[in-house]
């Protein structure tokens, strides 16, 4: 009973400080809210529509300005200009003013009446991945679809139908099932782990950061001291605060993700909310073991962001971590960010069983009970560190 | 004389800061962390990650109604190529697709029974692709393969199919016209070769305003008054400070860039084709704009710590912004101009084009002039806040003065009335 008390006087004491100071309020609601609505305004197209892509006519007959205005239909991208030679088209792709382009070669009309088999190329950059692969595909199509309805032409002028033409030109066709995400949408893929990826560093930041504070600004030793000495008091009556708050911000989002932008959960509710649970506690748990593992303010801080930054790239949602190489692979164990993605796309992405995500669970629920090894460390910190700026 | 006498004095005041400056930022592990550890372990973190580029023998579950030579030709033909490897054969969907649940597999090929039987017959043949659409890659080479692979089969199908006089002629029966597909720049498209880049760009900007962020905490905080421009003789004019604490960061961030531009694509053979005529120019206004305005952002910041807050949450919505993972031209306007603040944005989209399309710097003008234009303006800026800084400085000692002043006076005042009393 005095300890619920001792609890309660910390917890109101910590109230004051989250008050108080307004980086709390910047980094838990200000900052978190703004991720969320640039990741998902930013995204909000899905898919990115218009590139600006050119074409290179030296041939230029109806047949080959047919192709091109046929390619003027397409979703993602957009015809912007006309270049008279190869270098000059590729010169604009150096400027990026195009993504790629489309090049019909002088004679590719009359070679192709004649049944000589012309060539016409497509040229496009990957340098940026998601751009150059998007033009790819849209002027693989074209150039497949040029090449088609020649074939289709010569084959109905031999008097086959509609079903033999197909079966010839096309005699096995791929049927694709995209499951979960079947626009391929863009918003699924960066939204569901980069906001969450940030909220997380966030968490284990400012929780590194409340208790290095006591020590900068000189009210450890009260802190302690209100609690009797006993840090399990100390600890949930400072975090208690912390964890409502960043539960209401993590749940917050995913219903808005979920809820509002309907972004594919197949998982439901229940897995939702305890994966929020999960990521919160164990990024809180990370926090605190930073702050153990190197008591100083400024050095657990480093340590969370760098580790956190990191973690967007480990968690391997761009970049699979089955194509990284093994020590990595081993090493993505060590990121928080990397169980919550595991379970996310196990439980609530695909909506399979919990069970298959165990490990993973088993992981952020070890990330939770991180601080336990190094309580002892930070009760004397706080008792006997002096803060050097 | 005394204009010779007012420059050698400003050289030496600057010169006087930037020795102050060094020490200070030699002395403090949390500057050192950002200005000289982050920017030489970071990006080689970040390429070992990216390193191989591209996904290699997605595993795959086929499940095969049909098990016929062709079907088998399809699964054999698949698991030969580079991207996908068939894990094993499953009896049906479901069993295919707990092995998908157990991570064991990414997608699953489905071949119907009747699936050669149509192929025979001259009708279309399909074969089902069932994709796990968490990871874009592995959907991308489970796709791209099944692709491929029907594609190959199709024209051997198609050949076989005619019966023309030569061989060439049925080729040109079923393609009359021939398609070649030449990827020009980051040929294999390597993920790593299109991503790395950018980012060391944004590591070199992050770092630095990170570095110059908490040196300038730390000199608040170890300033009695909390002010960052202390009362010295030394720090007397906007211009001794400014050029004094410039030529630091500049000395150590001229190392960095280089070798994050140069050496780190070089160790691992990313793209680098710039040509050092081009880089230079380009990298010249970057680091200067990135320097002046983390001066600006650094007298933002009363506590050390904030900083670091502060640009973490900037980390990945700038290297989004950039338009190397999401192009340009799908940005909401509105982000996008506020993209325009940063360096950064124009900085990778300039070496970017330089070092993976082999562009010249004549290619880049936008970027390059709208990086000088950025460097002007904070550089401006930088004045205007580093005056009100000293000018601040300066009132607060002038009042503390005072204040000692008044207390003098009322001391001696008291001691004046005693005095007087006694006589």
């Amino acid at each position: 009973m005095e300890q619920l008390r001792h609890l309660w006087l910390i917890l109101i004491r910590e109230l004051r400080i989250l008050w108080k100071n307004p980086i709390y309020g910047f980094c838990m609601v200000l900052f978190p809210i703004v991720v969320i609505l640039f990741f998902t305004t930013m995204l909000s197209q899905g898919m990115p529509e218009q590139l600006p892509i050119g074409i290179v006519d030296a041939d230029n007959t109806s047949t080959t300005r047919a192709l091109s205005h046929r390619l003027d239909a397409f979703q993602s991208t957009q015809v912007v200009e006309r270049y008279a030679t190869v270098s000059e088209a590729r010169h604009a792709i150096q400027q990026g003013k195009i993504y790629g382009f489309l090049y019909f070669p002088k004679g590719t009309t009359e070679e192709l009446l004649s049944s000589r088999q012309p060539k016409i190329s497509y040229f496009y950059s990957l340098s940026s991945k998601l751009s150059g692969s998007l033009t790819m595909k849209d002027l693989k199509v074209i150039s497949t679809l040029g090449s088609a309805a020649v074939g289709q032409a010569t084959l109905r002028a031999r008097g086959a139908t509609d079903a033999q033409i197909q079966a010839m030109l096309q005699p096995i066709v791929v049927d694709l099932h995209m499951i979960a995400n079947p626009w391929s949408n863009y918003n699924v893929f960066l939204s569901t782990v980069f906001v969450p990826g940030i909220i997380m560093l966030f968490i284990s930041l400012i929780t590194a950061y409340s208790i290095g504070t006591e020590l900068k600004f000189g009210r450890s030793k009260e802190w302690i001291a209100i609690a009797r000495g006993n840090m399990l008091v100390a600890l949930l009556g400072k975090f208690l605060p912390h964890a409502i708050i960043w539960l209401a911000l993590f749940l917050g989002y995913e219903y808005y993700i979920y809820g509002v932008c309907h972004l594919p959960h197949e998982g439901g509710a229940w897995a939702i909310i305890l994966l929020g649970l999960m990521s919160v506690f164990s990024s809180m748990g990370f926090g605190i073991f930073a702050f153990g593992l190197l008591p100083s303010l400024r050095m657990s801080m480093s340590v969370c962001s760098l580790w956190a930054v990191l973690s967007l790239s480990m968690a391997g949602s761009a970049f699979p971590v089955m194509a990284m190489d093994g020590p990595l692979q081993s090493l993505s164990w060590l990121f928080p960010l990397r169980h919550y993605f595991m379970v996310y796309q196990i439980t609530v992405f695909n909506g399979f069983p919990l069970l298959e995500s165990w490990f993973h669970f088993a992981a952020l629920a070890a990330f939770m009970l991180l601080p336990w090894l190094v309580v002892g460390k930070i009760k004397n910190a706080m008792l006997n560190y002096v803060y050097i700026p | 004389m005394s204009i010779f006498h007012n420059i050698a004095d400003a050289i030496s005041d600057a010169a006087f800061i930037w020795r102050q400056e060094m020490r200070q930022v030699l002395r403090d592990e949390g500057v050192l962390i950002f200005f000289v550890i982050v920017p030489l372990i970071y990006p080689l973190l970040y390429s070992w990650i990216y390193n191989n580029e591209v996904v290699r023998n997605v595993p795959v579950v086929v499940v095969d109604d049909n098990n016929s030579s062709l079907s088998r030709q399809f699964t054999r033909m698949a698991d030969a190529s580079a991207d996908v490897k068939v894990l094993c054969h499953a009896a049906d969907i479901d069993e295919a697709k707990s092995l998908v649940s157990r991570q064991l597999a990414k997608g699953i090929y489905y071949i119907p029974s009747d699936f050669d039987s149509n192929i025979y017959g001259m009708r279309q043949a399909t074969i089902s692709v069932y994709c796990d659409m968490s990871l874009m890659l592995t959907y991308q080479a489970i796709y791209q393969t099944a692709v491929s692979v029907t594609q190959t089969m199709g024209a051997g199908i198609q050949v076989s199919r005619t019966r023309p006089v030569t061989k060439r002629e049925s080729e040109i029966s079923v393609q009359p016209l021939t398609v070649s597909e030449v990827p020009l720049f980051n040929p294999a498209g390597g993920y790593g070769s299109s991503v790395l880049l950018a980012v060391l760009m944004l590591i070199l900007q992050q770092t630095l305003l990170l570095g110059i962020g908490l040196s300038a905490g730390t000199a608040r905080e170890n300033n009695r008054y909390h002010e960052l421009i202390p009362i010295d003789s030394h720090y007397q004019g906007i211009f001794r400070i400014i050029g004094g604490k410039f030529l630091c960061y500049f000395m150590i961030f001229a190392v960095m860039g280089a070798y994050l531009t140069l050496a780190v694509p070089s160790f691992f053979s990313f793209p680098h084709l710039a040509r050092w005529q081009d880089l230079l120019p380009l990298m010249l206004p970057y680091v200067l704009a990135c320097i002046f305005f983390g001066m600006i952002v650094s007298c933002v910041v009363r506590y050390r710590e904030n900083i670091m807050l502060l640009m973490v949450f900037f980390s990945v919505p700038l290297l989004f912004l950039s338009g190397i993972s999401w192009p340009v031209e799908s940005i909401p306007p509105f982000w996008q101009s506020i993209s325009w603040l940063f360096p950064s944005t124009f900085g990778i989209r300039g070496y970017v084009r330089l070092a993976s399309m082999g562009a010249t710097l004549n290619d880049i003008r936008t970027e390059y002039y709208a990086l000088w234009i950025q460097t002007l303006v904070y550089f401006v800026i930088t004045c205007i806040v580093y005056r009100h800084q000293i000018i601040r400085s300066r009132r607060h000692a002038i009042d503390r003065l005072d204040r000692i002043g008044k207390k003098l006076e009322v001391v001696n005042q008291i001691r004046r009335r005693k005095s007087k009393q006694n006589t």
